[in-house]
């Protein structure tokens, strides 16, 4: 239930149009373009998933439609109350598709925990300093030597 | 550091207040649990014999205390020395100005992708093994979801529910000044995780962690506090870390609550942060334990809620940080951006055999040897000190006179020039000369301190000195 949470909460992330209103986008400037080309392309995935939900039947879902201004909250996305209306269906598409996952009959087989096949990826302890630091620092939009400044991040977890 | 917690102790001014009181009480708590060799608290044990009284005529502190016990578990996360940060190539050093190692990785940038470092599994292994645990053939990261200023991800990449080790124990004695005893405590779990946060005091955000939890076997302010001290000791042998409270490369939070014996149900949990030092670690459980138990004696147990509290060293109590409300909603998945991480049993084989003598083994073999425990705990303590002392017998040298020396004298030079003892200019093999020739007659006790004050300073021979001195005794 927690990776359909989960799921969902980045599903809503991309529905609200990848501009997050959390602290990250400080970091998100033109000059730091280089990296996000090796941004996975979530668009087209999410895509397929609702394609691919539309294309099965609809059987109800074992799972709790999920309370989208909880969500929301817990993601520190803003959402009006229009997108709450429009978004609902569409989360709750991707969690009943989990629902879907989740009838399967696996009584027989081992569980995995990974989908990957891959071997180690690890990599050696040897310190290797990055060359282009004041690219990431001349980024920050707000930066005070040598702190960068972020907004205020109201924590309700307790951390 | 069972002694550096006794000097804690000892001087912490005896004010009219409960902690005082309860410094005492303590020690009875401890008293009354059996000391038997193989003890092991487990959480619904009745382990603590009742006392006597059943009426309390006045509500003496002490009269309070004897009823009820405290339950305590404790998460400690040890950071690892490695070269480079845990997903990430770039190097940390302590105390580094803020954001001076950053690359897209720690920083969190879109795209960027982590890399564990292999040196954290090893260290993971090596420790899950010390602390006698199993390990996780095939374990995972997950994301552990929460908002933070030195955060930038909004994620810290952790372990959730299949850490690498898990279910082992580690044994400890208790320092003599408190009553002495052998314990063993339950290990529930240890994984690896970054260390989210730290980039504020110093370049070092995204460090390697362990993070043990124990399970809440531990019943008072010392057992915690040796059990801490223990971990230091391990991490130190295993050379995978300095555990240094005051630094903040080992950082303990305490879990504890408090329940009438007797009572099945456990108490309510309140959480203990901002313990710098194992004295600290003490003296918190120890103001803890009175505060809850003089609320649920007088009947407000309500008073009591599941929240954080810390702990100030200035006023020397806890207080509130702030309530939880509820458990925070991580949302933990499996980290997309990582494989598993999988131990081959070569890999695991050859890790264990390469493990150091650990204290609890030394510990064992010194007390075969015929040491007092007070030896003992301090030869064993420092895995260096414990080197010099193996060395110097191997050289044939008695066994007292060398802990002798080495906790009198040596020990006494090296706190007073700030050296340890791998510093100092004396050598395991001119010891062993020094206590021989002493025993042999060659010269006498005073005249060997001589020698050995300059040995320390100056290094040189035994032999050497005493011919250079003439201070062969004459006819003895």
């Amino acid at each position: 239930m927690a990776m359909a949470m989960a799921m969902a909460s980045r599903a809503l992330l991309l529905l609200k149009g990848a501009t997050p209103t959390n602290h990250r986008r400080l970091l998100f400037t033109r000059d730091i373009a280089a990296f996000s080309s090796s941004i996975p392309p979530l668009h087209a995935r999410l895509d397929r998933a609702i394609v691919r939900s539309c294309s099965t039947s609809n059987s109800p879902s074992s799972l709790e439609p999920p309370d989208l201004p909880r969500l929301a909250a817990t993601a520190r996305i803003s959402l009006t109350p229009q997108e709450i209306e429009e978004f609902t269906p569409k989360i709750r598409q991707v969690v009943d598709w989990f629902g879907q996952l989740q009838d399967v009959e696996l009584q027989s087989v081992e569980p995995a925990l990974r989908a990957d096949t891959d071997g180690d990826q690890l990599r050696e302890d040897v310190p290797e300093t990055f060359d282009n630091r004041e690219a990431l620092i001349s980024s920050v939009p707000s930066y005070e030597e040598p702190f960068i400044k972020v907004p205020k991040v109201l924590n309700k977890e307790s951390e | 550091m069972a002694l550096l917690l006794c000097r804690g102790i000892r001087m912490y001014p005896p004010l009219l207040n409960y902690a005082a009181f309860l410094r005492r009480k303590s020690h009875v708590f401890y008293c009354a649990m059996s000391t038997t060799e193989a003890q092991t608290a487990t959480q619904g044990s009745q382990s603590t014999p009742i006392k006597i009284s059943p009426h309390r005529k006045e509500k003496g502190l002490d009269d309070v205390l004897k009823d009820y016990e405290a339950i305590i578990g404790i998460e400690t996360h040890v950071q690892l020395s490695t070269l480079t940060k845990a997903f990430c190539s770039c190097p940390y050093h302590y105390g580094s100005q803020p954001n001076t190692n950053i690359c897209p990785v720690c920083m969190g940038l879109p795209g960027a992708l982590p890399v564990l470092n292999s040196k954290v599994i090893e260290c993971a292994v090596k420790l899950g093994l010390a602390l006698n645990c199993k390990l996780n053939i095939k374990s995972k990261f997950d994301r552990k979801q929460y908002f933070y200023p030195d955060l930038p991800k909004g994620y810290q990449i952790s372990q959730f529910d299949v850490p690498v080790a898990y279910g082992g124990h580690i044994d400890l004695d208790l320092p003599v000044e408190f009553g002495g005893g052998h314990r063993r405590f339950g290990i529930t779990r240890v994984h690896m995780e970054e260390d989210a946060g730290k980039l504020l005091h110093s370049g070092n955000g995204r460090v390697p962690l362990l993070e043990i939890v124990s399970e809440p076997d531990m019943r008072n302010g010392i057992e915690a506090a040796e059990y801490a001290a223990e971990l230091q000791r391990l991490v130190r042998y295993l050379g995978v870390g300095n555990g240094n409270m005051q630094e903040g490369s080992l950082r303990c939070d305490v879990n504890i609550s408090v329940r009438p014996i007797g009572q099945v149900k456990f108490g309510t949990k309140v959480e203990i942060k901002n313990l710098n030092s194992f004295s600290s670690v003490n003296r918190a459980i120890d103001f803890e334990i009175v505060r809850q138990a003089l609320l649920l004696s007088e009947g407000q147990d309500d008073q009591i809620v599941q929240e954080t509290r810390l702990w100030e060293e200035g006023s020397q109590k806890t207080v509130t940080m702030r309530k939880k409300e509820g458990l925070s909603d991580y949302r933990y998945f499996p980290e997309p951006d990582l494989p598993g991480v999988i131990l081959t049993k070569d890999y695991v084989d050859s890790i264990c055999n390469c493990l150091p003598e650990l204290p609890e083994v030394k510990r064992r073999r010194y007390e075969k040897m015929g040491l007092s425990m007070q030896d003992i705990l301090f030869l064993a303590n420092d895995v260096n000190v414990a080197e010099f002392f193996d060395a110097t017998i191997a050289k044939g040298a008695d066994v007292k006179l060398a802990a002798n020396w080495i906790m009198g004298d040596i020990a006494a030079y090296m706190k007073n020039e700030k050296l340890s003892i791998d510093d100092i200019k004396l050598t395991p093999q001119e010891l062993a000369e020094l206590i021989a020739s002493i025993k042999g007659g060659t010269i006498s006790g005073k005249i060997g301190k001589e020698i050995l004050f300059e040995l320390m300073a100056k290094g040189g021979t035994v032999k050497g000195m005493i011919e250079e001195k003439d201070l062969v005794q004459a006819n003895r």
